[in-house]
């Protein structure tokens, strides 16, 4: 856990205080990056059959067989209104595992690592022209020149009811 | 001494009396004079006390000690049952009720005494008593004790205590006891005949002795009656400082006893007449000393190892001839029969694509073919054991309910009567804990809306008491519970009336809907067709609720009602929950499950013998006009790019209804596991879930009934 902490200063007092890091997994949709926050993370599976579930929202393309569970698949470009996923052998399924929802599944392009982001390194006053319901991210962390936009999963998977 | 392990007994035996009391004090309020029913109910409540003086709940012995000296005056007559009465002794009952549930959560009583509950009691007794004759209290009770006994007294085996053979050193201990200034009791106690576990109750008789003093002999030997060796009595010989009363009452206080017999005796009776010293009373005794002799030479050897048994009898739980088993170990178990039922699939679609592939010889292929279609047997039969151990019948959760009506149409001031058929119907036991309230809803509803005031039925030329009926019977793979009544039926203008008021249809489009169509509006959220808010019904929670409990367990509600004749709710459930058998249908490249339960048949349609109503296509079948509906369409797959010549058509049933479902090709039949599609994607009727197949697919599984 050592090189998860980061010796910083708070910025009033000037003494050295141990900031806890969180672990992220770099995922690639599009050309941006997103950061999932670990703890959330079951599995990572690549890209297998999915089945299509008719007359459900536009933004599951369907369900996955996972060691025998069925498990719900969300594109997240469908949600973020950026049109249908192209399908690649880079594309991978990030199998979340939310407390009150169990598994649910969510296609990327790409997943490009781990890294491990403490909170001053996340900036969180993010400004906007996005709607409130369309923000799906809670923070931007740095990590060198790279911007990472962190997802906001409660605000992926929440379902506003038209 | 520790009494937790028999807690759940006392739990399960306390509700069963209850249950009794419940009953019986229903059928005494419309029959006072019925004898039998009162003894049935005496010895009921005379149980109930036993049992929590036993375990120890004072209070609750107390209240039912109460009522017991109730219905005791009740059968001599003092006092006359009238529905004042009754009404406390439900009272009592919900209060008694309420100590069980207390006990079940905390293993503890609590703290209410029911102060008011028991004076109601007592002053009914006194007010009773000074109308009748006004004499003679607790002696009735003893009465009654005294002619139970007397019947005993025919039976043989009476002072069997006296009779127990007993080795040198065994009568050392007896006289060593002696003369250490106890006094020694035989005691043989007798259990009755129905109960049904009688190594419980020696275990709990022995507890009770065991205040006063020790226990130096048993017969038969503590292993024996650990073990249930045993009829319906028991002997053992106490030492103890104390009087003999006060044992005899803690023994007879234990519930289930059919009475004791006990006396002082001295080692000297059991001194063996040997041979060289006959006495006279030997020779007559005899042939009952030698019948005796096997139960006590374990006795004998008994008293050395008491100790050690004793703890055994603690700590080894008596088995009748059921087991409890927690719930969640049947959901286990139920799953990994599931994960069976998967990797068996899983094998047959291998055998499948390996003989289509290659073409094995002859031999080995067939040999192959018939060990999977005996594993799959085998699986077939582990599936039905398995569902048959969770199936419990419905009777607990409805039989609470004549009770409900009887305090409903007291309330509601309208003579009412439930009828209920079939409550020995068997359901899976989650559904079962499930279907309590949904049903006490239709009830409650049928009293309170559907039957009508006395005057109204009357001048309706109906009899005064209204009929409210529960029947419950299976029906392929389903169970059907009616619920209904006789009374006022659906007033179906007054709910368009109410749908047109409240906004949900427009007045024209209301002159076309349909009696079912408006019915349907009833199982809105919020609406009400009561014009007055009472605390049975009326506040428009209710009905929606029924209907979305219902559908939550899979299954669905139908009405049926008659202006002026009734209304007729008929809720049909599945039997199984988790495992179906399903015929797998092709649509496009897409598999679909249809539940095989559901489908009556599959017809091959010329697509010129498609017909037109109302501007939709059925097909006519022997006699049936039946509609298609396309599940290409419905379910939003890729246009089809042939015209065929002929449709292939699944014919499903819903109660009285048919829809033919149009599909591709058929693929076969096939038992699948039935697996939850989660809770993100919003609840679509159609698909009531997922299941995998055998090539780690996953195919949808189409629920039938919305397709009508």
């Amino acid at each position: 856990m050592e090189n998860n902490k980061n010796e910083i200063r708070h910025k009033d007092t000037g003494n050295v205080v141990d900031e806890e890091k969180k672990q992220y997994i770099v995922i690639k949709i599009g050309d941006e990056k997103y950061g999932i926050d670990i703890s959330y993370v079951d599995n990572i599976v690549r890209m297998q059959k999915i089945t299509r579930v008719p007359k459900v929202q536009y933004h599951y393309v369907g369900v996955i067989n996972l060691r025998g569970e069925v498990v719900p698949v969300m594109s997240v470009r469908r949600k973020m209104g950026l049109g249908d996923d192209v399908i690649t052998n880079k594309t991978r399924i990030v199998i979340l595992k939310l407390e009150d929802l169990g598994f649910v599944g969510i296609l990327v392009d790409e997943v490009k690592e781990v890294i491990a982001l403490g909170e001053s390194e996340i900036n969180r006053n993010i400004k906007t022209t996005h709607k409130p319901d369309s923000m799906f991210i809670n923070g931007i962390g740095t990590t060198g020149d790279d911007l990472i936009s962190i997802f906001d999963i409660s605000a992926i998977m929440d379902d506003p009811k038209s | 001494m520790d009494v937790g392990q028999y807690l759940d007994i006392f739990i399960d035996e306390a509700n069963e009396h209850i249950q009794a009391l419940s009953d019986n004090i229903m059928i005494l309020e419309k029959e006072p004079e019925n004898k039998d029913v009162i003894n049935e109910i005496f010895r009921a409540a005379h149980s109930l006390k036993g049992m929590a003086g036993t375990m120890g709940f004072k209070k609750m012995q107390h209240l039912t000690h109460d009522m017991e000296n109730v219905f005791s005056e009740i059968r001599n007559d003092t006092i006359k049952v009238n529905s004042n009465l009754i009404d406390i002794l439900f009272d009592c009952l919900d209060a008694i009720e309420a100590y069980v549930d207390t006990i079940k959560q905390t293993s503890n009583e609590g703290d209410e005494d029911n102060a008011a509950l028991i004076k109601r009691l007592n002053d009914f007794l006194a007010d009773g008593k000074d109308a009748g004759d006004g004499s003679g209290e607790p002696a009735p009770s003893e009465d009654a004790k005294a002619e139970e006994q007397a019947k005993e007294e025919a039976a043989d085996a009476k002072d069997a205590y006296r009779q127990i053979r007993l080795e040198e050193n065994d009568i050392k201990t007896l006289e060593e006891n002696q003369s250490s200034g106890m006094n020694l009791y035989g005691f043989t106690v007798h259990v009755q005949k129905e109960c049904m576990l009688k190594a419980a109750r020696a275990f709990l008789v022995y507890k009770a002795v065991e205040d006063f003093g020790e226990i130096l002999i048993y017969s038969p030997s503590s292993q024996d009656i650990e073990d249930e060796k045993f009829d319906l009595a028991f002997s053992f010989i106490l030492a103890s400082p104390q009087e003999l009363d006060p044992i005899k009452k803690a023994v007879e206080i234990v519930s289930e006893i059919e009475s004791v017999d006990c006396d002082k005796v001295t080692p000297d009776m059991f001194r063996i007449p040997d041979a060289s010293a006959e006495t006279e009373a030997a020779p007559a005794e005899a042939p009952k000393e030698e019948a005796k002799a096997p139960a006590s030479a374990p006795a004998a050897k008994a008293p050395a190892k008491k100790d050690a048994k004793k703890k055994q009898t603690v700590n080894k739980p008596v088995t009748a001839r059921t087991v409890r088993v927690d719930i969640e170990k049947l959901d286990a178990l139920m799953n990994q029969v599931s994960e069976l039922i998967i990797a068996k699939n899983s094998l047959v679609a291998l055998s499948a694509q390996e003989t289509a592939s290659n073409g094995q010889d002859q031999g080995t292929r067939q040999t192959f073919q018939e060990q999977i279609e005996y594993l799959e047997r085998i699986t077939t039969t582990l599936h039905e054991s398995v569902m048959k151990v969770r199936m419990v019948p419905i009777e607990n959760t409805v039989n609470k309910f004549p009770r409900m009506i009887r305090d409903l149409s007291r309330r509601l001031k309208k003579p009412m009567e439930l009828v209920m058929t079939g409550e020995d119907t068997e359901l899976d036991r989650t559904v079962v804990d499930q279907i309590g309230d949904p049903l006490q809803h239709l009830l409650r509803n049928s009293a309170d809306h559907g039957i009508e005031a006395p005057e109204v039925r009357k001048a309706a030329g109906k009899p005064e008491t209204g009929q409210i009926f529960l029947n419950a019977y299976q029906e392929g793979n389903n169970v059907i519970i009616q619920v209904g009544d006789d009374g006022a039926g659906i007033d179906t203008e007054a709910v368009k009336q109410k749908a047109i008021e409240r906004g949900l249809v427009s007045e024209e489009d209301a002159e076309n809907l349909t009696k079912k169509d408006i019915i349907d509006f009833l199982f809105m959220p919020s609406f009400s067709m009561s014009k007055v808010v009472t605390d049975i019904s009326g506040r428009g929670v209710g009905l929606d609720v029924v209907k979305s409990n219902i559908e939550a367990l899979g299954g669905d509600v139908e009405v049926k009602s008659e202006l002026g004749k009734g209304s007729t709710f008929t809720i049909r459930l599945p039997l199984t929950l988790a495992i179906i058998q399903a015929l797998m249908v092709q649509v496009r490249d897409e598999k679909y499950a249809i539940a095989l339960a559901s489908i009556m048949n599959i017809e091959n349609i010329a697509v010129s013998d498609i017909k037109y109503v109302q501007a939709k296509e059925v097909i006519y079948l022997r006699g049936l006009v039946i509609p298609l509906v396309h599940l290409d369409e419905v379910l939003d797959c890729k246009p089809r790019e042939d015209k065929p010549d002929n449709l292939i058509v699944v014919i499903v049933k819903k109660g009285e209804s048919y829809a033919g479902l149009v599909v591709d090709s058929l693929i076969g039949q096939q038992e699948i596991v039935i697996k939850s599609l989660g809770k993100v994607m919003d609840n679509n009727k159609m698909i009531s879930g997922a299941t995998i197949l055998g090539d780690g697919d996953v195919a949808m599984i189409l629920d039938s009934n919305a397709m009508f």
